[in-house]
């Protein structure tokens, strides 16, 4: 059973050896949950490819990624959550990204995570009623 | 000539006994199977082929490229620094992949160790295996990182059978996600 051990084991890809800051603190803050790939456990853990590239198109929405508790309670700097933010959106959104989108900065991001969200689904269903279904 | 003719005869017996006998033979092996039971055969295999990724073999969770020294079935081995549970390098699988016919979590939490043979911090990821009752072999407590009472994200003890089909426990391994870099936040 060995033999085919290693056969699985060499037929996975590798894991890069030297990360950057952000996709380092995506695995060791949200991929957790969120998995490696951004894919989630929908519905109780919210995919991250595709639906934050609409979010983002308003500023509720900007506000609203760094708000949800996942994000907002991260041990994270302002300024290392903005970064990791901006990486999954590029990484995981490049499809739903607007050409214009403006990244998000450490003031930005500071004002909006102490914006306390008691009910973040609430909002999410509000804000965009069909965002899931995409 | 009486010669010539006496080899040509057992030429031809020779010959007339491998037709005979080819004949019997290809007709017993028509009499005794048939085209429905070659197929039936040749589709077991190909289900077995198609199954066999289902058998219940350990599988690791993702290739890792990492020099690494000691006893994967000790609390102390290096990734273990944060690993609260059984090992399941001590109940049928390895630091890194479930025992058969146990469930890999895919929701886990992360943290880091530091590994003595590079000095060099790793990301690494706590995913039980579940589906199976509690391995009850190694059990370790180990809590680099995890901050449980406020941040029960980052627990060590809390059970990760989550998006599995049970959620029962059975052991936790250790993947390697990569390289921390320095300082991480």
């Amino acid at each position: 059973m060995r033999w085919l051990a290693v056969f699985v084991v060499a037929s996975v890809a590798g894991a890069p050896a030297m990360l950057a800051d952000p996709y380092r603190d995506y695995l060791l803050h949200c991929s957790g949950c969120h998995m490696p790939d951004g894919s989630g456990l929908p519905p109780e853990v919210p995919t991250l490819v595709g639906p934050l590239g609409v979010m983002v198109q308003t500023k509720e929405g900007r506000d609203y990624v760094v708000r949800v508790p996942g994000a907002a309670q991260a041990p994270l700097s302002d300024a290392a959550l903005a970064a990791v933010v901006n990486w999954l959106l590029e990484k995981f959104n490049r499809d739903t990204l607007p050409e214009d989108f403006r990244p998000l900065d450490g003031a930005e991001v500071g004002a909006a995570r102490r914006q306390v969200l008691t009910d973040p689904v609430k909002l999410r269903n509000r804000l965009w009623p069909n965002i899931d279904a995409r | 000539m009486k010669l010539e003719r006496l080899i040509d005869d057992s030429i031809g017996k020779s010959l007339e006994w491998l037709d005979t006998t080819a004949n019997r033979g290809s007709r017993r092996l028509a009499r005794s199977t048939s085209r429905r039971s070659f197929l039936s055969k040749l589709g077991t295999m190909i289900a077995g082929a198609a199954a066999l990724p289902l058998l219940p073999v350990a599988r690791p969770f993702a290739a890792e490229q990492v020099t690494e020294l000691g006893d994967p079935q000790t609390c102390e081995y290096w990734r273990y620094c944060a690993l609260g549970g059984f090992l399941c390098s001590c109940c049928g699988g390895t630091e890194n992949s479930c025992p058969p016919g146990a469930e890999p979590s895919p929701i886990t939490w992360v943290g880091t160790c530091k590994n003595p043979v590079d000095d060099v911090d790793y990301l690494i990821s706590y995913n039980d295996c579940c589906g199976k009752s509690s391995c009850e072999r190694c059990w370790c407590h180990n809590t680099e990182r995890e901050r449980p009472v406020y941040y029960p994200s980052k627990s060590s003890s809390v059970l990760w059978c989550f998006g599995t089909e049970s959620r029962a426990y059975h052991c936790t391994v250790g993947v390697v996600l990569g390289e921390a870099g320095s300082t991480p936040g």
